[in-house]
C-alpha cells in the first residue's frame, strides 16, 4: 500500500473503530470491548509504521482526488508521520493499560469509554498528519471534544468537571481567536492549504494583518502546548482525569501544539511577508525559557503526583518550544527525539502514579510516605522513569536534550543551562516522590498551617474492587514504555531518520514543490547529525547527578524554604496565581495574546 | 486575584487585542471586487461534478475530509454527552408525569409533526440542489421529534423516540462516512474519491456521492441530536437527586 492511501487511513481506522465499539459495546462482553479497542489500535500502529518507513521525505495524498489548489492534501513527513506514530503507540499502551484496570460504565454505555479513545486518536493523527490549515483547526477540535468528555470523566465528584469545564471553555476561547485568524489569513490570500497560504502571503509585505492572523493561530496552538501564561488549564484537568487520559494528554496531546507551531511558521510564515526569523525566534524562546521555569518552579512544590507530572510537562513543552523556535534542523532533531522519549517516559510515569491509585486511593507524596514498600519493582521503575526524565543517558530523553541543548548553545550560549536546570529539577521532583512513597525514605514532611495545597488525598480509586491483585499489564505497559525510550537513545537508525525529517521539516521550499506539484522532491538541505556526543552525555548526567542531589537533600531536609524567604514568599504568590478561577485563565490568556501581538508587531 | 484586579487586566488586553485586530481588518481586501480567488476555482470544481449547489460541493466533495472530521467532532460529543450524563451511583430514576396541555397545542404538535418531518427529508435529499443539506435537514428532524415535548408531555416524546435505534443509527452513519470515503481508495482513486455516477446537472440524483454522504451526515445529526438531548432531558426531567446538600455544594 502506497503512502496515498496510508495518510487517510490513518484517520479512517480510529473513527471506524469507534464507530463499531459505539454499535456493538452494548452486546459484547468487556473483553469483546477490549479485543475490539485493541486491534483498532494494534492496526493504527501498524498502518503509521508503514507510513513511517515507506513515506519518504514527504508522502502527499490529495484527498478526492482534488489537488492542493481546491481541495484537501494530506501530507507528512517523518516529523509528522513519528508524531502520529507515537500517538498511535501510546493509544495501544492506554488500551491494553486499561484492560483489566478501569471501572468502565456496563449496559447500554459500554464501549464509550475506548470509542471516545479512538475519536481522540483520529483527532490528533489527522491533525498531525493534515497540510491544510482549516483542517488542522477541525482536528483540533475532534480531540478537545474527546479530550473534554475523558477529562470529566468520573462523574461522582464535582472536581472532574470543573477540570474538564476549564479546559473546555479555555481551549473553545483559543480555537475561536484561531479561527478568526485563518479567517484573516483566507481573506488576503484565498486559501487554506499550508504551502499555498505561504507561497500566497510573500505577495504582500509584512504588515499587522499577518501578525494578528499569525498570533491568532498561535494562540490556540499555544493553550494545546500549555505554554506560561496559557498553561492554567493543564494541571487542574490531569489532576482529576483518569490515569490512562492523562498519559495521551501528556504524552501526545500538549506536544502536538509545539508541532502545530513549528508546522504552521515554516510552511505560512517563514518566509517573505511572513514572520521574520528573529522576530519569531526571539519571542518563542522567551515564552519557552519562561515556561520551562514557571513549570519547573511550579512542579517542585506539588505534594499530588499527578500535578507534579502535569507541571513538569509544562517545563518539558517549555524546553520543546525553544528547541523548535531555533529554527534550525539541528533544534527540530533534538526536539522531535526528545518528544518521542519523553512522551513514553512521562506516560509510564502517569501509569505507574494510576497503580498507586489502584492500590491505595490516593497520589499525595506526603500521605503515602514509605506506605508502598511491598511494591518494589514498581518502585524501581519510577526511579527509572524520574532519572530518564532528568535525561540521564542511555535514554532517548538524554539524547533529545543533549541535542536540543547542542543546538541552542549555538544560538545562546547559556540556553543549555536552562535545559539541564529544567529537567534537573522536573526529575528531582518526580523522584523525591518516589524516594518517600517508595522506600519511605527522610522524616513524613508536616503540612504547615495556612498552606493552600492541593494534596492528593481522599481521590476515588479508578475500579472497585481492592482486594484483587496488582493486574499484570499495569506494570508490563509502563516497563515497555521506558524500554522504548531507552530503545530512542540507543538506536541511531530512529534519530538518524528524525533527522532527515528535521531536515524536511525546516525546508519549506521542497514541502511546497511536493505538496503544489504533487511531486515528492528529495530534501536538498544538510542533515544534522544526531548522535551522542561527549558534551552531550557529560550534560546528560549532570542533570542526573543534580536531580539526585536535589531529590536526597530534600527527602532528608524538607524540600521548602522557611516561610520567611524571599523566595518562599515569591513561590507563594506563583502559586496563588493558579487559582482554579476559570476568569482567571481567561484573563491570563487575553494578556497572553495582547503580549505576543506587541512583541511580534514592534520586531517586524 | 480579586475580581477587580481580574477585571481591569482582562480590559487592558481585550483594548490591546480589539486595537490590533482592528488595525489588522483595515488591511483586508475591499468589499465587492471582482476577484473571488476560492469562490473561482469552486464553482468550477462544483460544475464539473454537476453538483448545483457549490457550498454543498465544497463541503461534501471538494472539502469533504472537513466535513468527515466535524460530523466526528458531532458523534464524539454525543458520545461524551453519554459518558457524562450517564446515571450517577446517587441519582434516582423518577418516572415523568403525564401533564396536562391545552387541546389547541395538542393539535398544533399533531399537524405540525409529520409536515415538519417532511420537510426535514426535503432538505436533506435537496441539499446537493439548493440551500440545505445534511447538517441543516437533520436539525430541522430532531426539532420535530421534540414537537411532541412542547405540545404533549415528555412521556409523549419518549414514546416517539427509540433512543437504543437511534445511537446505532448515529454511530452507522458516522460510519458510513468513513466507509463511503473507503470506497473510493478501493476503487483504485483517493480516499473520498467519488465513486458513483455523476448524474444529470440539476436532477436529484447528480452529484455522485454528495447526496449520498448528505443523507449519511443527515441521519447522523438527527438521531445524534435527538440522543444529546434525550441525555440533557432525562438529566433534567427524570434523574433527581436524593441528598442536594452533598453535590450542591463547593
Amino acid at each position: 500500500m502506497g503512502p496515498a492511501a496510508l495518510l487517510p487511513l490513518a484517520v479512517a481506522i480510529p473513527l471506524l473503530g469507534s464507530a463499531l465499539l459505539a454499535v456493538t459495546g452494548r452486546l459484547l462482553s468487556r473483553v469483546g470491548c477490549d479485543i475490539v479497542a485493541t486491534a483498532a489500535a494494534t492496526a493504527e500502529v501498524v498502518c503509521l509504521a508503514l507510513l513511517w518507513t515507506r513515506g519518504g521525505h514527504l508522502a502527499t495524498a490529495e484527498l478526492g482526488g482534488w489537488p492542493a489548489r481546491v481541495g484537501i492534501v494530506l501530507a507528512a513527513d517523518p516529523i509528522g508521520a513519528g508524531l502520529a506514530l507515537l500517538v498511535a503507540v501510546l493509544v495501544l499502551a492506554v488500551v491494553v493499560y486499561s484492560w483489566r484496570y478501569f471501572d468502565e460504565p456496563r449496559g447500554q454505555h459500554a464501549g464509550v469509554f475506548p470509542a471516545l479513545i479512538l475519536l481522540f486518536e483520529a483527532g490528533m493523527a489527522g491533525f498531525a498528519l493534515t497540510g491544510d490549515l482549516f483542517n488542522a483547526f477541525v482536528f483540533f477540535e475532534l480531540m478537545g471534544a474527546a479530550a473534554y468528555a475523558l477529562t470529566g470523566y468520573r462523574i461522582e465528584d464535582p472536581r472532574p468537571l470543573q477540570g474538564a469545564l476549564a479546559f473546555g471553555v479555555v481551549t473553545s476561547f483559543a480555537a475561536y481567536c484561531s479561527l478568526l485568524g485563518i479567517g484573516l489569513l483566507y481573506a488576503r490570500t484565498g486559501e487554506l492549504n499550508l504551502a499555498r497560504l505561504g507561497r500566497g502571503l510573500a505577495g504582500h509585505p509584512t504588515d499587522l494583518l499577518t501578525v494578528v492572523g499569525f498570533v491568532l493561530i498561535a494562540t490556540a496552538l499555544l493553550v494545546k502546548a500549555a505554554a506560561v501564561p496559557f498553561h492554567f488549564w493543564l494541571p487542574d484537568a490531569h489532576a482529576v482525569a483518569p490515569t490512562p487520559v492523562c498519559m495521551l494528554m501528556s504524552g501526545a496531546m500538549v506536544e502536538l501544539g509545539a508541532y502545530g507551531i513549528g508546522r504552521v511558521y515554516w510552511t505560512v510564515f517563514s518566509g517573505p511577508g511572513g514572520i521574520p526569523h528573529g522576530a519569531f525566534r526571539t519571542t518563542f524562546v522567551t515564552l519557552g525559557v519562561l515556561t520551562a521555569l514557571v513549570g519547573a518552579v511550579m512542579c517542585w512544590q506539588q505534594r499530588h503526583l499527578k500535578r507534579l507530572l502535569a507541571f513538569s510537562t509544562v517545563s518539558h513543552v517549555g524546553l520543546f518550544l525553544i528547541g523548535v523556535a531555533l529554527l534550525t534542523p539541528d533544534g527540530a532533531t533534538g526536539t522531535a527525539l526528545y518528544v518521542a522519549a519523553h512522551g513514553c517516559v512521562k506516560a509510564a510515569l502517569f501509569a505507574l502514579s494510576g497503580v498507586l491509585l489502584d492500590r491505595y486511593g490516593s497520589v499525595d507524596e506526603h500521605g503515602l510516605h514509605g506506605r508502598a514498600r511491598a511494591l518494589r519493582p514498581v518502585g524501581l521503575l519510577f526511579a527509572a522513569g524520574a532519572l530518564a526524565l532528568t535525561g540521564l543517558p542511555p535514554f532517548g530523553t538524554g539524547l533529545g536534550k543533549a541535542l536540543s541543548e547542542d543546538a541552542a548553545g549555538h544560538w545562546q550560549p547559556w540556553l543549555p543551562a536552562m535545559f539541564v536546570a529544567a529537567s534537573a529539577v522536573t526529575g528531582a521532583a518526580v523522584l523525591r516522590a518516589g524516594l518517600r512513597i517508595f522506600w519511605g525514605l527522610g522524616p513524613v514532611p508536616r503540612g504547615r498551617p495556612g498552606e493552600e495545597e492541593t494534596s492528593g488525598e481522599g481521590e476515588e480509586p479508578e475500579i472497585r474492587s481492592p482486594r484483587r491483585t496488582l493486574p499484570p499489564t499495569m506494570v508490563l505497559v509502563p516497563a515497555v514504555l521506558l524500554a522504548l525510550a531507552l530503545a530512542l537513545g540507543c538506536l541511531p537508525a530512529v534519530a538518524g531518520a528524525l533527522a532527515r525529517g528535521a531536515a524536511a521539516f525546516t525546508d519549506p521550499a521542497s514541502y511546497r514543490a511536493a505538496v503544489i506539484t504533487g511531486r515528492s522532491a528529495s530534501s536538498g538541505a544538510h542533515e544534522p547529525a544526531a548522535g551522542w556526543t561527549t558534551a552531550g552525555v557529560l550534560l546528560g548526567l549532570l542533570s542526573a547527578g543534580l536531580a539526585t542531589a536535589l531529590a536526597a537533600t530534600a527527602v532528608r531536609y524538607g524540600s521548602q524554604p522557611p516561610r520567611w524567604h524571599p523566595a518562599a514568599r515569591a513561590v507563594r504568590t506563583l502559586r496563588r496565581l493558579h487559582s482554579g478561577h476559570l476568569g482567571d485563565y481567561l484573563a491570563w490568556l487575553a494578556l497572553g495574546v495582547a503580549v505576543l501581538c506587541a512583541m511580534l508587531a514592534a520586531q517586524t | 486575584m480579586t475580581a477587580r484586579t481580574r477585571l481591569i487586566m482582562f480590559l487592558a488586553a481585550a483594548a490591546v487585542i480589539a486595537g490590533f485586530f482592528a488595525a489588522a481588518c483595515s488591511r483586508l481586501p475591499p468589499f465587492g471586487t471582482p476577484d473571488h480567488p476560492y469562490a473561482a476555482r469552486a464553482v468550477a470544481a462544483a460544475l464539473a461534478h454537476r453538483t448545483a449547489n457549490t457550498v454543498a460541493s465544497v463541503n461534501f466533495d471538494i472539502r469533504a475530509f472537513d466535513t468527515l472530521g466535524e460530523e466526528s467532532i458531532l458523534f464524539g460529543t454525543v458520545l461524551g454527552a453519554t459518558l457524562l450524563l450517564r446515571r450517577a451511583r446517587d441519582e434516582r430514576h423518577r418516572r415523568a408525569e403525564a401533564e396536562r396541555v391545552m387541546p389547541t397545542t395538542r393539535l398544533f404538535g399533531t399537524l405540525l409533526l409529520p409536515v415538519t418531518l417532511v420537510v426535514g427529508v426535503y432538505i436533506v435529499a435537496h441539499g446537493q440542489l439548493s440551500p440545505g443539506g445534511g447538517f441543516q435537514g437533520g436539525v430541522v428532524l430532531a426539532t420535530a421529534l421534540h414537537l411532541a415535548y412542547v405540545a404533549a408531555d415528555y412521556r409523549a416524546l419518549k414514546r416517539l423516540r427509540p433512543l437504543t435505534f437511534l445511537d446505532v443509527a448515529d454511530s452507522l452513519a458516522a460510519a458510513s462516512f468513513t466507509l463511503v470515503g473507503l470506497a473510493g481508495l478501493v476503487a483504485g482513486g483517493a480516499f473520498l474519491e467519488n465513486v458513483l455516477p455523476l448524474g444529470t446537472f440539476n436532477q436529484i440524483t447528480s452529484g455522485g456521492t454528495v447526496p449520498v454522504l448528505n443523507a449519511a451526515v443527515g441521519i447522523e445529526v438527527a438521531s445524534g441530536l435527538i440522543a444529546l438531548l434525550a441525555h440533557f432531558l432525562d438529566q433534567a426531567v427524570e434523574l433527581t437527586d436524593p441528598d442536594q446538600h452533598e453535590t450542591g455544594g463547593d
